[in-house]
């Protein structure tokens, strides 16, 4: 009796297990009332994603779904939150169906894809560039789903035999200068930091605009800016890591932060808050992506806003239009889907005028001319 | 190399080595009874979910800590249930453990805080000198102070593990029962009893291992934050002899290499990155090879104990 009683409750725990794999639906309330109208536009590359949704799909009974795979948490306040929250809030604009599943190892990155393709999925999103080869081999496997690569290659929806993969892609350089510009005014000890999760093609473009963007301005306020080398955690969730290594960077005159690395940055805040908590002073800051994170840390001055939902949302409507694949989406100043945060009262005025200007050279292309 | 960079890389060696020593010492109290453990990974990922809920709902960390003790428990009943009731294959039993408790705590996150995204923070045990009014940059007066009451007891439980081993009647009975249990047995020892004991030992400083991740070290909750830290006590254990000095060594000596390579990649020096991340790895195989593969550790670990068996 005891023995079938355990056999029970290991089949019940295996059965939670499975549960747990899948991190729990976000339907969204639009689905039940997808748009009817035909949509008015087919997505091009480069197109001006703020701009409002074309109309809806014709098909009445035809229920959307999109499911996004992540290798850090969904809760990470960082890189996993925003790429979350820009599925959800694409997908109830257009009335979609959404799924994921996050803290995938990179040996489950094709069977978690695959299998929403078995599960009929329309649209497979995946943020970061990290998934490309388990993009490329499902695409080709499944050609009629949709796959959007968030920070894919440029030349990555060529690379898809049968043309059904989209490359989102921030410009990495813009998104370093964002960032790089306001820590090079910030900074008072001329040492800023970058914290990174994987040594990838984005991340590295992102390191480079920051750091030359913060040299660049330094000089323009007469003083000299370094960027200490770029670190990597090895992972996304490794929060401790994020501690220790801006305690190291902190100990090496960092006092500006700028980071690419998901929970790992969460850690690095925590860090500087403790040591700007120990000063007494706030000066220590952190400058925070991809979303606006202005008020989750006191170290928090700005963040640079990269608004995917957007992207996100030209995936879906060319995929309602069956006009989906073979191009890259980028994300610039120009179009709007990159931008500054809400800036922080620690920064000062005048400061806050200077990039402010700084930003609109960026947009006008006459940054660092 | 500056006395600063020393002075922080040690004070960062202890850090990252007190939750690799609660669940070393976790490992040594399951092996010495004779169960070999390998499900540390499972058993801190609970507590860790489950100290930092139960301390964001009270906000109290030490009942934080208590309450993933209990978890770690709770779930390593499982554990002892189906090896030591039903003698079924531990190093099985022990990989169920690592799959299943991860799971169940990301089922648990989510079904608490639903499909959110939100980050949730919570309010870190005080260290010692926050607590006393104490701030000095003096090396020794930090390391002394600047740490959780969690650090303390950590070393606290090593010296009373050293002692409990080798000076008690107790704890003979005890490591007899791991080295030949059928010789204990006769003696009067309840081997069964010992085992059950071992497991609710284990359960819970892996537990604690797991729960001063998000109550003493980071303010947040990620799944996956223990990182191989179960894996790493296992390692720590054989490294230290089963001994309880020798798994403070060890536990110090992985802190020291991770604190190591993380300092060195900021220093920089010119040298690839990846080079650094090498470093805990190209450590752990030269230590191995240093201090060999002498069996040291208890006779019966890992084989059932069937009392009717011959």
């Amino acid at each position: 009796m005891m023995k079938k009683l355990f056999a029970l409750l290991l089949s019940l725990a295996m059965v939670l297990s499975l549960a747990a794999c899948s991190s729990g639906t976000a339907d969204t309330d639009a689905a039940a009332t997808a748009p009817t109208e035909a949509p008015a536009s087919e997505p091009v590359a480069d197109a001006d994603p703020t701009e409002a949704p074309a109309e809806a799909p014709t098909d009445e009974a035809k229920e959307f779904k999109v499911a996004m795979i992540c290798d850090s948490s969904i809760s990470d306040g960082g890189w996993g939150m925003s790429c979350y929250n820009a599925m959800v809030d694409a997908a109830a604009e257009y009335g979609w169906t959404t799924e994921v599943s996050d803290m995938i190892a990179q040996s489950a990155y094709y069977e978690t894809i695959v299998t929403y393709c078995d599960l009929g999925y329309d649209l497979i999103y995946a943020p970061g560039n990290q998934y490309t080869d388990a993009v490329l081999q499902a695409a080709e496997e499944y050609p009629e789903v949709a796959f959007a690569l968030l920070n894919g290659g440029t030349s990555t929806p060529e690379q898809a035999v049968n043309g059904n993969v989209t490359s989102l892609l921030p410009d990495a350089q813009q998104v370093g200068w964002i960032a790089g510009a306001l820590a090079g005014l910030m900074t008072e000890t001329g040492t800023i930091a970058f914290i990174g999760g994987m040594e990838l093609d984005t991340t590295v473009g992102k390191y480079n605009g920051y750091a030359e963007a913060a040299a660049y301005v330094g000089e323009q306020a007469g003083k000299t800016v370094t960027t200490l080398d770029v670190v990597y955690s090895g992972d996304f969730s490794a929060s401790d890591k994020g501690i220790e290594f801006a305690k190291a960077m902190i100990d090496q005159g960092a006092d500006v932060f700028f980071g690419d690395a998901s929970a790992v940055d969460s850690g690095a805040r925590q860090a500087i808050d403790e040591a700007n908590a120990a000063s007494g002073s706030v000066s220590i800051y952190d400058i925070a992506q991809p979303s606006d994170l202005l008020g989750q840390n006191e170290c928090i001055i700005c963040s640079q806003v990269t608004d995917n939902a957007s992207l996100v949302g030209l995936c879906m409507e060319a995929v309602e239009n069956g006009t989906f694949g073979g191009e890259v989406i980028y994300g610039t100043l120009q179009n709007g889907v990159l931008s500054a945060g809400a800036i922080s009262d620690l920064v000062p005025a005048e400061i806050q005028e200077q990039y402010l200007a700084y930003l609109d050279q960026m947009i006008e292309g006459t940054f660092m001319q | 190399m500056s006395w600063d960079f020393i002075s922080n890389l040690l004070l960062a060696s202890v850090r990252m080595a007190t939750p690799l020593i609660f669940l070393s010492l976790a490992e040594l109290y399951s092996q010495r009874a004779g169960l070999v453990h390998i499900g540390l990974e499972g058993l801190a990922a609970i507590g860790s979910l489950v100290g930092f809920l139960v301390s964001l709902i009270t906000g109290s960390p030490m009942l934080g800590v208590l309450a993933g003790a209990l978890a770690g428990i709770l779930v390593n009943m499982i554990f002892a249930y189906a090896t030591i009731s039903l003698c079924a294959e531990q190093i099985v039993y022990g990989m169920a453990i690592n799959i299943f408790a991860p799971a169940l705590a990301a089922f648990i996150y989510r079904v608490y805080f639903g499909a959110g995204s939100t980050l949730v923070q919570v309010t870190l045990m005080n260290n010692l000198s926050t607590t006393l009014g104490i701030t000095s940059d003096n090396f020794l007066l930090k390391l002394l102070l600047d740490q959780t009451p969690m650090v303390y007891l950590a070393y606290a439980l090593v010296i009373f593990t050293a002692i409990y081993f080798n000076k008690t009647k107790s704890g003979l009975n005890y490591k007899a029962v791991g080295e030949y249990p059928k010789a204990a047995a006769t003696l009067g020892i309840n081997v069964i009893g010992v085992k059950y004991i071992a497991c609710i030992i284990c359960g819970a400083l892996a537990g604690m291992g797991g729960a001063f991740l998000t109550t003493c070290y980071s303010n947040t909750y990620v799944d996956g934050n223990v990182a191989g830290r179960g894996f790493i006590a296992l390692a720590a254990v054989i490294f230290g002899r089963w001994s309880g000095g020798g798994v403070l060594l060890a536990c110090l000596f992985f802190g020291f290499c991770d604190a190591l390579q993380i300092r060195l990649q900021v220093g920089s020096f010119g040298v690839p990155y990846q080079f650094f991340q090498m470093i805990p790895y190209i450590a752990t195989v030269v230590v191995l090879a240093l201090i060999g593969m002498k069996k040291a550790g208890p006779k019966g670990a890992g084989k059932p104990y069937l009392r009717e068996d011959r």
